[in-house]
């Protein structure tokens, strides 16, 4: 079996290391200077060489070279040990899979014997993430005071996992994403001592696909690689499923033109010639992206050939900032989706249809929270209409909407308690609905009980209390409001709310 | 070309497994994307068998009649070993992951390679698919891990970084129903499983033999035909028992999802194949009946629904809310 190209050019010397060369340059003076600190973290996204940053450094510091700017040399026995990975000194632990204390506890016990071959033993944790917090603790001791033939090298691609005290003790070295020109130089490289044939544009088509992971730069050619074939941009497409920017123009056009069906074809066209959605919706995402830019007056950072830049800015003066916007959010949207839905061409056709529509009705990124109920905090006090059994109110207009004796309800309670007439606040407290109709105020009660507690003296009372309030005299009639189960006359009988009632629902809130 | 591999479509995946093990150019991990259903499974253990068969009758290919290939296929070989969650929708756990890592780094036992199996990898939890990922990176030479998934960005990135891809897309309509037609289904009934399928054999193949399931289809289509004309009160009573059983309703909701895309992709006038075929009157009537933007909203409904309903909300709620907004 031969190996896979990310294991076989994995960087034996410094000077093949692509990108970081913030990290490179530090490491390499501190084995010059003879200055190796005891703990090194490295923190970065995948494919950036973290691992191969800190075997190379293990080779540094054990290489037998006399000249130290030279180490490693890659030549003497030391060297080549660690190359084909049968270097005792060198140990390399799996933190995902030992991540409890007990395997910490087993590190701690060996760390204190010398090293067996070389000067430095060195103790890689790879995905150290992954530790449980027991096992950080348990090695902070260690961390910070490890014997002086030990060197700790941590590598994780998710630093916010790491506790403060953990990062404190190392010397942290943040490794960046691969810049494209140099994922390509690097592919080039390979694709000539492979004897691969390669076009340039495949191979930066490959290098921008990996988004700044050498590894997956590396992968990806060599899954080209193994079809056999030259691999040429077409080639690159089809197996990398990345849509051919005419789907992508056609798209865009019939969003103008608000041709649904000339738009669903195009989808399924491109689908059917085997582009993978997700990255038809990316690409889609870019090129509005592209729009975005120049409509900001930012043209020179659009790379594209001429042709599709005149398309472009039709494009872009056709749309507006807003219009764009919302349709990178809804295609964003279907980019990331992350379901394996059993079709997976829905999510992208229901964004395309999304933006058809017009923007008012549609706006589903900004979803707006159910509306507030006006109702005064925690009691059952509600506007309900109450049942208007007969004409004899008049039908007149309220003389003050109800809305009005609600908001002062609550404090009625209150200057009841202080006239230690707690009785009637608690029955005032129990009333469920509120009306106005006329001159008279209908109070709703849960049951004919409490109601046949409000007597006239309460009566009078409560409307003294509002007059005091509001300024305005009622009299007050009580009345049994929403005996459950059954529907009030108002309200249309085979409507929502009926429906609601007769499957044992309640009125307790109406919205006009 | 002829071969013994035996599958349908995906022929451009088989043509490059088959060459990286006739030029000796297998790589250590591979993940087989593609929705359930499609191949993945199939591909690999054609793979496994192709890798390990003692008498290849030709080289790529697997005889298919040896020990080796008759124990891939009942999945009962000593050198291969078959990783997934407990059911379907479960949860594949570290402990799982860190036993296989031990398999591993034995030699094979009576082959030449040692191929560890993971089905359905989106269900590892993050413990399980971090603890893989050393191995997964620089695996023995004589140990190849196969990972079949939904899809690569159900998976960590680093996981996928580290597998050679292959994404298997859907088949077309039309060779699936070929096919079927080859196996001596008839007309009407393989185009309508065809088209069902949505070009997935494997769905295909279930359906075929499991006749409970077209039946529960057609009842839970019939259903809906109903539940549009009905009056509210039936509706509340239909979710009810709509959401006494989450599974049946999971299996509803999908129906009714298929069924409605097919009416929104009509709305919008085109004409790409339907998944609902032997549905096709009454689907292009509800499409006359609806706007695209209103065929969309249904459809989005169906979506949000199924996705609330993995998240364990109130089904019963769900259920109603989705039947009230069905449109009239």
């Amino acid at each position: 079996m031969s190996q896979a190209l990310y294991r076989k050019y994995r960087p034996q010397g410094w000077a093949e290391v692509v990108g970081q060369q913030h990290v490179l340059q530090t490491l390499r003076n501190a084995i010059a200077a003879d200055r190796v600190a005891h703990a090194y973290l490295f923190a970065g996204p995948r494919g950036t060489g973290k691992t191969t940053l800190a075997r190379l450094l293990a080779k540094a510091v054990n290489c037998l070279n006399e000249d130290k700017s030279k180490r490693p040399c890659n030549e003497c026995d030391y060297c080549r040990a660690v190359s084909e990975n049968r270097f005792l000194d060198l140990i390399e632990i799996d933190a995902a899979s030992n991540n409890g204390i007990e395997d910490v506890r087993e590190l701690r016990d060996k760390i204190n014997f010398a090293p067996t071959q070389g000067k430095y033993k060195i103790y890689i944790i790879d995905e150290v993430h992954m530790l449980s917090t027991p096992a950080f603790n348990a090695l902070l001791k260690t961390l910070e005071e490890p014997p002086p033939h030990a060197i700790f090298v941590l590598a994780t691609t998710e630093i916010h996992k790491i506790p403060a005290t953990v990062l404190s003790r190392c010397q942290r070295h943040e490794f960046r994403r691969v810049p494209v020109d140099e994922i390509v130089a690097n592919l080039q490289h390979i694709a000539a001592a492979e004897n691969i044939q390669a076009d340039d544009d495949a191979l930066a088509l490959i290098a921008r696909q990996s988004a700044g992971g050498m590894r997956d730069a590396q992968s990806l050619l060599d899954q080209l690689s193994s079809t056999g074939e030259r691999i040429t941009m077409e080639l690159a497409q089809t197996v990398l499923g990345t849509a051919t920017s005419q789907t992508v123009l056609d798209l865009v056009a019939s969003i103008l033109d608000g041709e649904a069906a000339r738009g669903l074809e195009a989808i399924h066209h491109a689908l059917d010639g085997g582009v993978d959605p997700r990255s038809l919706a990316r690409q889609i995402v870019d090129y509005l992206r592209g729009l975005m830019l120049i409509q900001m007056g930012n043209e020179s950072q659009v790379e594209t050939t001429k042709d599709i830049k005149a398309k472009m800015s039709a494009h872009a003066s056709a749309l507006t900032p807003a219009d764009v916007l919302r349709m990178m959010r809804i295609f964003n949207e279907a980019a990331t989706d992350s379901r394996g839905s059993w079709q997976p061409s829905l999510s992208l056709e229901l964004a395309f249809a999304e933006t058809l529509e017009a923007p008012a009705e549609s706006a589903p990124v900004t979803r707006s929270t159910p509306k507030q109920s006006a109702k005064p905090s925690a009691s059952q006090l509600t506007p309900v209409v109450v049942s208007t059994s007969s004409e004899k109110s008049g039908a007149t207009a309220p003389t003050i909407p109800a809305s009005e004796i609600i908001k002062v309800w609550k404090s009625f309670q209150a200057i009841l308690k202080k006239e230690s007439a707690s009785n009637l606040a608690a029955l005032l407290n129990s009333v469920t609905a509120i009306d106005v109709q006329g001159n008279t105020l209908v109070l709703g009660f849960a049951s004919d009980v409490l109601m046949s507690k409000m007597k006239e003296e309460e009566k009078k009372r409560a409307s003294q209390l509002i007059a005091d309030a509001l300024g305005v005299t009622l009299d007050i009639r009580c009345e049994v409001a929403n005996a459950r189960g059954k529907v009030p006359p108002h309200v249309p009988q085979d409507g929502m709310v009926a429906t609601a009632i007769h499957q044992g629902g309640e009125i307790v809130d109406v919205q006009e | 070309m002829t071969d013994n591999w035996n599958l349908l479509g995906h022929a451009w995946a088989v043509d490059m497994l088959r060459r990286h093990i006739v030029t000796g150019e297998t790589r250590h991990a591979y993940l087989i994307a593609g929705p359930p259903g499609v191949g993945r499974r199939s591909l690999a253990l054609a793979f496994a068998r192709a890798l390990n068969c003692s008498n290849p009758p030709a080289p790529g290919d697997f005889c298919g009649a040896c020990r080796n290939c008759k124990q891939i296929d009942a999945m009962q070989h000593p050198d291969l070993a078959v990783i997934q969650a407990e059911s379907e929708g479960g949860i594949l756990k570290v402990d799982q992951v860190r036993e296989i890592k031990r398999t591993v780094s034995l030699k094979p036992y009576q082959s030449s390679y040692r191929i560890a199996l993971f089905l359905r990898f989106q269900e590892a939890n993050d413990n399980a698919s971090n603890a893989l990922l050393k191995t997964l990176e620089e695996a023995p030479a004589y140990a190849i891990l196969l990972l079949t998934a939904d899809s690569p960005e159900s998976l960590l990135p680093t996981v996928v970084s580290r597998c050679e891809v292959l994404r298997l897309r859907p088949l077309k309509v039309g060779e699936v129903e070929t096919k079927l037609e080859g196996r001596g289904i008839e007309g009407s009934l393989a185009k309508t499983i065809a088209h069902l399928s949505g070009g997935r054999p494997g769905y295909a193949n279930r359906l075929l033999a499991d006749k409970s399931l077209m039946e529960f289809r057609s009842a839970r289509l019939d259903d809906l035909q109903k539940l549009l004309s009905a009056s509210r009160v039936d509706k509340f009573s239909y979710a009810e028992k709509l959401a006494k059983e989450k599974d049946a309703m999971r299996e509803s909701l999908l129906l009714w999802l298929s069924l409605w895309r097919d009416v929104f992709i009509r709305a919008a006038k085109s004409d790409a194949p339907l998944s609902n075929v032997d549905r096709a009157e009454w689907i292009e009537s509800l499409a006359g009946g609806l706007s695209v933007a209103q065929a969309r909203k249904v459809v989005t409904a169906h979506e949000s629904a199924l996705r609330r309903l993995e998240r364990n909300v109130n089904a019963r709620l769900l259920a109603e809310v989705l039947l009230m907004d069905l449109p009239k």
